[in-house]
């Protein structure tokens, strides 16, 4: 969902038209108020493209609580204020794109650049897998009622902090814009944003993944959600579909920093193959049954 | 507008329109000035400069150093330091300090949208340098500022220079940062000359290749 704020009736209407004929659903709404409302009630804010003056605040408002509710969402100031009056000194990282209304072909411009940020979600603040459109495929065929299979990996992450002396494990999925977690054992993990996980950086490798103290990594010294949850060490093998796509990890934490050896690295890696197996035979059965999952 | 950008006198082939490039190397020994010489381009292309650290009268000194040909209707420096701009041959736009990444990246599209309407469809952009917004902000929001940069660099079929001292990093930011660039150029000081090593990239030699920092 793309949300258009603009105060400005008939100009909003023309954006939102513009947007709405280039395929993408829009919802409009002329205030701060009205914009943080919908940023709340929504989940699947994609986009928010933003004039500047507003009746009770400005565009940058907006765009700030955007990017809070939804880190990944492409933030935009379309704008008939000059850049020169966007004061953006407290706002440094926010990070938005700007476009002039008084550009010739203003809102052809912003389609453009609307399709190009979500096509390539280029405001996000991790990389992404050179597969990232067909591993999020893949993934889509795996994500259906992962409930019944609780028991199944409940008891590997189980095994898995017996075997490593961990004290938790978890099994995870990175969807789009967030990591869902099928299992977990010694922690409480709720969904958590892909910006705040280490696994979004885990899935870049085929291999393998330690992080000894996330205190002593750039990528996760400054991430509060680990630091709240007290998870300084950090393992983890991909969950590889047999096309090779990875889907999420298995890993397991400690409170502390520690080493994990070569023999252990082997072993998280068949505690995930043997998830991933589980998955992938849940899937197979839902084939079979002609539900969904089908390819 | 399928012509890569060009380096003449560089041991580089040309580059697709669109791709951002991560030049690493110690800033004293090379990599700055290699850089800033990737923007030299030809008449009808223009470039926008960010400069972190340096005021933008000793940047346009720097490009004119590196050949790059600077003037007012197709060069633009975004200063993040805080000078006015007096006597620069080239346009100066203020940004309130390197912390403000949004300000760089929407002064950034405000002044690449002017070019384009006065048909500079060929940009190269340079950003010197990575390690001193890593110094002000946390390694996050200069991936996202990357990443958007890049992106825009990519949708407006550009031509992006990232400059980052790897020295003064961990590695795994570097590698962070490089996973939003499509190639690398890695530079080093060799026995006789200095040497640049491509990666990444398609058709360039992976090897070191001698090269001179100043143009002939």
């Amino acid at each position: 969902m793309i949300l258009c704020v603009d105060p400005d009736e008939d100009g909003r209407a023309a954006t939102a038209a513009a947007l709405a004929t280039a395929g993408f659903d829009v919802r409009e709404v002329g205030s701060v108020a009205a914009a943080t409302d919908a940023i709340e009630a929504d989940g699947g804010l994609d986009c928010v493209v933003t004039e500047h003056d507003l009746p009770d605040g400005s565009g940058l408002d907006v765009l700030e609580r955007a990017r809070d509710a939804a880190p990944d969402a492409a933030c935009v100031l379309f704008t008939d204020t000059p850049i020169e009056r966007v004061d953006t000194a407290a706002v440094g990282d926010l990070v938005a794109e700007y476009l002039s209304k008084s550009e010739p072909n203003a809102r052809d411009r912003l389609v453009a650049l609307v399709d190009h940020s979500l096509a390539f979600r280029d405001q996000t603040a991790y990389p992404l897998p050179d597969d990232e459109d067909a591993r999020i495929a893949a993934l889509d065929r795996y994500a259906a009622d992962s409930e019944t299979l609780d028991g199944a990996l409940d008891r590997l992450t189980e095994l898995a902090t017996a075997l490593f002396d961990a004290e938790a494990a978890a099994v995870g999925l990175v969807d789009a814009h967030e990591e869902r977690f099928l299992s977990c054992v010694g922690v409480a993990l709720d969904a958590l944003d892909r910006e705040d996980t280490v696994c979004t950086y885990a899935i870049l490798d085929e291999e393998v993944t330690v992080v000894e103290d996330t205190l002593d990594d750039p990528r996760f010294e400054d991430n509060e959600r680990l630091r709240a949850a007290g998870l300084r060490f950090y393992a983890s093998a991909p969950l590889e579909t047999p096309e090779g796509r990875s889907i999420g990890t298995f890993c397991v934490f400690d409170s502390q920093p520690t080493t994990f050896d070569p023999r252990q690295r082997e072993l998280l890696g068949l505690l995930a193959d043997e998830a991933m197996e589980q998955l992938e035979l849940r899937r197979r059965l839902r084939v079979d049954e002609g539900g969904e999952g089908s390819d | 507008m399928t012509d890569g950008y060009g380096f003449p006198g560089l041991p580089l082939a040309d580059i697709r329109p669109g791709t951002s490039l991560l030049v690493t190397g110690p800033i004293h020994e090379g990599s700055r000035d290699l850089a800033v010489r990737l923007l030299a381009g030809t008449p009808d292309e223009a470039a926008i400069v960010v400069t972190t650290n340096q005021r933008a009268a000793r940047m346009a000194d720097d490009c004119r150093r590196m050949g790059v040909a600077t003037a007012p209707e197709r060069t633009a420096i975004l200063d993040c330091v805080g000078t006015d701009g007096a006597g620069v041959n080239a346009q100066v736009h203020q940004v309130s300090g390197p912390s403000d990444l949004t300000g760089i990246g929407m002064r950034y599209s405000d002044v690449h949208a002017g070019f384009a309407d006065d048909g500079h469809g060929r940009v190269r952009t340079g950003l010197f340098s990575l390690s001193t917004l890593l110094s002000f902000s946390d390694l996050r929001t200069v991936s996202r500022f990357v990443h958007t940069l890049v992106g825009r660099i990519d949708s407006v079929d550009g031509l992006g220079v990232l400059l980052i001292d790897p020295g003064s990093h961990d590695e795994r930011t570097v590698r962070t940062l490089a996973q939003f660039c499509a190639g690398r150029i890695q530079v080093r000081d060799g026995e006789d000359s200095l040497q640049l090593r491509a990666r990444g990239l398609p058709s360039q030699s992976r090897d070191w290749q001698a090269f001179d920092p100043l143009p002939e």
